[in-house]
Parts: C-alpha cells; structure tokens; sequence
C-alpha cells in the first residue's frame, strides 16, 4: 500500500492547477479516493463526524444488490457479466466527460446505477441496447440536473423507461429460461439465440394468459423475468441488509408492499379468477427489486416521514393499476418514476400542513 | 356518436390521453407560469374552471345555434370569441377575490384565452362527437389533468432550484426535458382506458 501511495503522491502535481493532465483530474481522483480515505478536512463547521459518507452510502448499496447479482450469474448465465461491463464503461463515459468538463469529482452514485440498470433488463437484451439506455439514463436523468445528489428522477428508471417505450418490441421478448442444477447457467453465454418464446415467458405475461406459475418457484427465482428481479429470496436478503444498515427507508418499503397487499389482495378477493393471488403478486415481476432498491434511493424520494409514506402509497397502487388494467404487463418502472414526479409535491404538502400547525400553536 | 361512458372519458382525459403529456397543448403558460407550486396551482384551478365551462358553452351554442344554422364552419371563431368572453369574466373576478394570485399570474390569466389546451378540448368534442354529459367529463377530466401536469412540473422545479444545471440547460430546456420525463412516466398508463 506504502507503495502505491508514493505513486499517487509522485504523478499528484502534473494533474493539480497548472499540471499538464489537469483535464484528468477528476480520473485521478477518483482513483486515489478507491484506494485511499481523502485526506481533506473541513476547515468550517459543521464538522460531519460520522463516517458514512456518500462513498460509504453507495457501497452499501452495491454490497446489498451482491445475492441478486449472484442469483443472475446463476440463472442467466455470463452474459450478465458483459451487460454490467457495457453498462459501466457507457454510463461512465458520460459521468467522466461530464465530470471533466465541470472540473467536479467523479461521483460514487453512478457504482449504484451502473450496476442496478444491468439487474432491471431483460437478460438477452442486445448490448447496445444496454449501453444507450444507461448513456441516456446517466445524461438524461442525473447529469442535466448536476449530477448524483441533484437528480429528480432515478437515472436507472428513465434508461429502463427510455427503452421500454423506444424499442417495445426487444425490451417484451428478450427473456430467457432460467437455468437449473447446480451450475445453472454459470459456465453459459446465452445471447439471443437462445431465446425460447415459449419456455421464457414471464409469470406476469403468463398470467394474462390464466396461467399462474407455482410460489416455490417465484420465490426462489427459478422464473423468467429482468435478470435481478426472479429471486424474491435474494432481494430479500439484500433488502434486510439496506434496511438494517438504515440505507433504505423501512417507511417507503413498508407502504410500498403495504399498499400493494391491500389493493391486489381486494382485487383477488373480488374476482379470484382475474387476478393472482396476492402472495403470487408480491412475488412476481420487479415490485420487490423496485421497492427495496429504487424507490427508496434517498435523493428522488421524499425527505419527510410522512411524505414516505404517501409517495409508497401511490408508488404501489399505480402498480397495481398498471400491472392489472393498462397494456403493460409491468408497471413498476412507471410507478416509481411517478412516484419521483411527486415526491416533491409531497414534500410541500407535509411541511405547509406543519408550518400551519406550528403557527396555530404559537 | 361515441359510446364511451362519460366517467371514462374523464379518467381518460386526466392519465391516459393527458391533454399536455400526449397532445401538448398549452405549452406556453404550462412552461412560463410553473415556477412555484402556489401559483402553479392557482392557474392550474383557474383553467380547469375555464375549460369545463367553455366546453359547455361551446356545446351549447354549436349544437343550438351553429348546426342548425348550418353555420358549422364558424366553430373556430365562435369557439375563440365564447372563451376570450368567459376569461374576462374569470380575471374580473380573480382580481376582485384574489389580489394576490391575480398578481401572480400576471399576463398568463388574460392568455388562457390563447391557451391551445382550451380552444382544443372544445374542438376535441365536436370532433369527437361527444354527448352533452361526455362533453362535460372530457373538459373537467382535460382541465385537471392540465393542472395535474403543471402542478407536478412545479414541485420538480422548485426542487431542481438548487441544481448546478448547465448553463445551456437552464431554465426553458431543462422544463422541457422533465416535461419530456413526466410523458414518459405517463405513458405507463397507455391502455387502461381509451378515448380514440
């Protein structure tokens, strides 16, 4: 490590003020800070003594997503490892252009989105595909606002949108059979080829058709689906994690899942033969993945408590209105960036009704 | 003479075919006046109560009084003249009951008038061939989904007040890219009811 530090002390000049790679600082940077702690203190209070900083905030998340990422490789094969590269190197292009070009530091949000955009897509999805919807994800969704901390969508969410709308066709039947035994799919590059129309369809778009795959599957993940959303399991174990180490909001996943028990269960309750089972619902698609991994990112969600509550409220009806009476087969991808679209309308509500109250008392 | 039931036609106006988010119509007050979600939502009210009654009004007077006339090919100034009359009545009674609003909204009260939102949920109806109560139901559905729109677009900028935007982006083109967002967002909800 001693090393190492010399290193970076000994090439530092040529990119500070007036150094001849100045234009690569923020690379530089970026590099010296993955391996070292940044050495800067703050010369004002506040002085922040906790440790968990925004590096530390997204790391967290990148440790929850690990059971998902691993249930991927199992199902789906090694192809999900040149997805997440074509997602990092486009993605990041245009965080590092950006960050070059406003002198800024590179920033760890773009860990977290990099690699939840591979997880939210279908696993046979042409590469290209990939790499544009995050480019356009990352410009789009976070870089136009300023960057990580100043988007008002989830940049994840508007590639995933961005491609369901543009390229409906792919983004509806690049699915793929989930592998079985005990290597699964891990030693296997299953592209497009592979594809059977028949044998990967998803439990959502079978269950239009009045065919309900078992809950044993559904909650191993042993089903057809975007390639980190089949194991309910996984997500689970991630979830805990996020929601133990305070990361995720326990407000937004409670009245996300809440919401959606209530409503899907009154749907099955009035016509079973329509619509699954609530269980069956909770199981299926991206609900959980969105609630415990999208919707609760701390920046596009409300900054209320009470605000939380109301933006799951609507994120997990709006699914269940989109999932059983619109065309899509899916919805939380829109309900969630609906729930972004309100999230500060919300925010307004709780802390006029607050500041009303506060008058009224004094 | 469509089927559709009136209740439908309203949900349909405010999420599946939003007059702002899939026809764009009434851009000019909807980017200019969504700076604050108060003032957002005052002009938001204020157009939903616009276009329910002029769309009634024009109702009224094309199938009373230009159709059996045979004076269909007046619709657009008739339509244009029914809205500037019922605007002004609006803004005299703003002025008079809301100083405030009144001064916020400036020059974009008067402008409903020339709000294309408005001029073209009544052209929607005719074209459409809508029932009175239908008529009734796309132009409040219409209004609130106007306002429901603006008031969102509002909430994001006021969030985005702070954001180090670049400076091309500033202003104008950034409302546009989260108008463009927030269509897509709407999108979700393609085909859940339908209005042709």
């Amino acid at each position: 490590m001693k090393g190492l530090l010399k290193v970076f002390e000994a090439i530092r000049p040529s990119f500070e003020q007036g150094g001849k790679l100045r234009v690569f600082k923020p690379v530089f940077e970026a590099l010296d800070e993955a391996f070292f702690a940044p050495s800067a203190t703050t010369v004002t209070a506040p002085h922040v003594r906790d440790p968990l900083d925004v590096k530390r905030f997204m790391a967290m998340v990148v440790i929850a997503l690990f059971p998902c990422v691993l249930a991927a490789f199992y199902f789906f094969g090694l192809r999900f490892a040149v997805m997440i590269l074509v997602s990092y190197a486009a993605g990041g292009a245009v965080e590092v252009v950006f960050a070059m070009v406003r002198k800024e530091n590179i920033n760890e949000g773009f860990l977290v989105t990099g690699m939840l955009f591979p997880l939210i897509l279908p696993p046979t999805l042409p590469l290209w595909m990939v790499g544009l919807g995050v480019a356009f994800g990352v410009f789009i969704g976070k870089e136009l606002f300023g960057g990580t901390g100043r988007n008002v969508f989830n940049p994840a969410l508007v590639g995933r949108c961005f491609l369901a709308l543009a390229y409906p066709a792919k983004m509806s039947a690049s699915w793929l059979g989930p592998g079985n035994g005990l290597t699964g799919r891990l030693f296997e590059y299953a592209g497009a080829s592979a594809v059977d129309s028949l044998s990967s369809a998803t439990p959502l778009a079978m269950a239009k058709q009045g065919q309900f795959i078992g809950l044993r599957e559904m909650f191993l993940g042993n089903i057809s689906g975007s390639a980190g959303e089949t194991s309910a399991i996984a997500i689970i174990l991630g979830g805990v994690f996020l929601l133990l180490t305070r990361v995720a909001s326990w407000r937004t996943v409670a009245s996300i899942l809440g919401s959606f028990v209530l409503l899907a269960g009154a749907l099955h309750y009035a016509q079973p033969g329509t619509f699954g089972p609530v269980l069956w619902h909770l199981c299926a698609g991206g609900l959980l993945f969105g609630a415990f991994f999208m919707a609760t990112d701390p920046v596009t969600s409300p900054i209320t408590n009470t605000g939380k509550w109301f933006y799951g409220i609507i994120i997990g009806s709006v699914t269940v209105l989109i999932r059983n009476f619109t065309g899509y087969v899916e919805g939380v991808t829109f309900a969630i960036l609906l729930g972004n679209i309100v999230a500060p309308i919300l925010d307004e509500i709780v802390v006029g009704v607050r500041i009303r109250r506060l008058r009224s008392e004094g | 003479m469509s089927e559709t039931s009136a209740w439908v036609i309203f949900i349909a106006a405010i999420f599946t075919n939003n007059i702002l988010l899939t026809n764009f119509l009434g851009m000019c007050s909807f980017i200019a006046c969504s700076g604050q979600i108060r003032t957002s939502l005052g002009l938001g009210t204020a157009v939903t109560f616009v276009l329910t009654m002029t769309t009634m009004l024009n109702y009224a007077i094309y199938h009373f009084v230009l159709v059996p006339y045979g004076l269909g090919h007046l619709q657009f100034i008739v339509f244009i003249a029914v809205i500037a009359a019922f605007v002004q009545l609006v803004e005299m009674f703003v002025e008079r009951f809301s100083p405030k609003l009144y001064f916020a909204l400036g020059i974009f009260l008067p402008l409903i008038t020339v709000n294309c939102a408005i001029l073209g949920a009544s052209l929607f109806m005719i074209i459409r061939e809508y029932s009175f109560l239908q008529s009734v139901g796309f132009g409040l559905g219409a209004g609130i989904g106007w306002a429901v729109a603006i008031v969102m677009l509002a909430g994001l900028r006021q969030k985005m007040r702070y954001s180090n935007i670049p400076e091309p982006f500033q202003g104008v083109p950034i409302a546009m890219v989260v108008t463009g967002v927030l269509a897509m967002a709407f999108m979700g909800f393609a085909g859940m009811v339908s209005i042709q």
